[in-house]
């Protein structure tokens, strides 16, 4: 069934909300709230590297803005797990959790998250920290080779 | 992309009880005892339903419902074909904010089919709160659209009501019907080719 991992924005929203960012940048001060709306249609992308810049961008929302904690490290745990980066990804569900552990919406995203490592044989290994995370990075180039054939 | 036949969407202030109604939808539950959740961005539900003896999958959209995320809540009720927009009868500032999406959904999505529903019907029931939104008003605001439904997440009271006339009115629609079937062709068309493909790519 399609899930909030699978969930694609259109090139028309990335578009609109990359104009706004990119105005803002320009004149110098870009708000919490357009690098928010950016950042959430870059880690929605097909593409793995607009998903690397909208991790980025996150990162630094999340330094700066307090208010947002839980909003950007929802979307950091969904454009991690996105480029296969489960471990992160799962570090960030951890990091949530321990704010609220009952939520629902990321205890569903861990169940996915868990659920997709299972299925790419690389539950197990969750142990190993370091090495999953290269394997992980190792995964997700050679998807993005093949998918350039 | 969307293996759905039906998109619905919930719109509303924040604490009108959308989450609510989808979990006990969804999951024949309520969370009574645990604290406000607030919903983040946009959450996916989907349950598969009969109307008139054929199944349908439908995909439930719920959104946050804070204007902090107005920009994200347009991205989602695009395309849906249906829109439930919910208000607690005892606050004022919660139709005011359904009014907001009845007049959004009127000019950005004309084909959407668009559902009042006023939430925590217990409490209205119990007495525990003071309806501020007069009958009438609804009724009359009713009248432009598919219907209006009073449901408690609480007693699961016309929550399966509400969804169900939801897919019999998608279905007996027979414009998007034809859309559904063919988007379901297309599904297996990709598919099949998905699969070849795949197969090519393997080397065992
Ligand atoms: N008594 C009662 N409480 C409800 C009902 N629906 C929701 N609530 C409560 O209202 C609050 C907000 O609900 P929620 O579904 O998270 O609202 P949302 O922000 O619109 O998604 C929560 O504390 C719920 O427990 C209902 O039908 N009856
Ligand atoms: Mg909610």
């Amino acid at each position: 069934m399609e899930d909030v991992l699978d969930e694609v924005v259109s090139s028309e929203d990335l578009q609109k909300f990359e104009k706004v960012f990119h105005e803002q940048l320009h004149q110098g001060k870009v708000t919490h709230k357009a690098q928010f709306e950016y950042a959430w249609c870059l880690v929605r992308s097909r593409y793995p590297t607009d998903i690397r810049k909208g991790i980025l961008l996150l990162k630094e929302l999340f330094n700066s803005h307090p208010d947002g904690k839980r909003d950007y490290l929802f979307y950091l745990a969904i454009g991690n797990a996105r480029i296969k980066e489960y471990n992160k990804a799962l570090h960030y569900v951890k990091a949530f959790l321990e704010i609220e552990p009952a939520n629902q919406q990321v205890l569903a995203l861990e169940r996915q998250i868990n659920k997709r490592m299972e299925k790419e044989g690389l539950i197990g290994m969750a142990v190993a920290g370091g090495a999953v995370l290269a394997l992980g990075g190792l995964v997700g180039l050679g998807i993005a080779l093949a998918s350039k054939k | 992309m969307s293996r759905c036949d039906f998109k619905i969407v919930l719109l509303g202030s924040e604490h009108v009880g959308k989450t609510s109604l989808v979990l006990r939808f969804v999951n024949c539950r309520f969370n009574g005892g645990t604290p406000y959740q607030n919903t983040i961005g946009a959450a996916f539900c989907a349950k598969t339903m009969q109307s008139n003896g054929k199944d349908f999958n439908i995909g439930i959209w719920d959104t946050a419902g804070s204007e902090r995320y107005e920009a994200m809540t347009r991205m989602y009720y695009r395309g849906a074909h249906a829109a439930i927009v919910c208000y607690e009868p005892s606050s004022l500032e919660s139709w005011a904010r359904l009014r907001h999406w009845l007049q959004e959904l009127r000019t950005v999505e004309e084909e959407c089919k668009v559902y009042l529903c006023g939430t925590k019907k217990d409490l209205l029931d119990a007495g525990a709160v003071t309806r501020e939104v007069p009958e009438d008003i609804v009724a009359t605001y009713s009248q432009g659209h598919r219907g209006h439904f009073l449901t408690s997440s609480k007693t699961g009271e016309n929550v399966d009501e509400l969804f169900q006339k939801i897919v019999d009115d998608c279905a007996a629609d027979m414009r998007l019907m034809k859309n559904v079937e063919e988007l379901r062709l297309q599904l297996m068309k990709d598919e099949a080719i998905y699969k070849s493909k795949r197969k090519d790519f393997c080397s065992c």
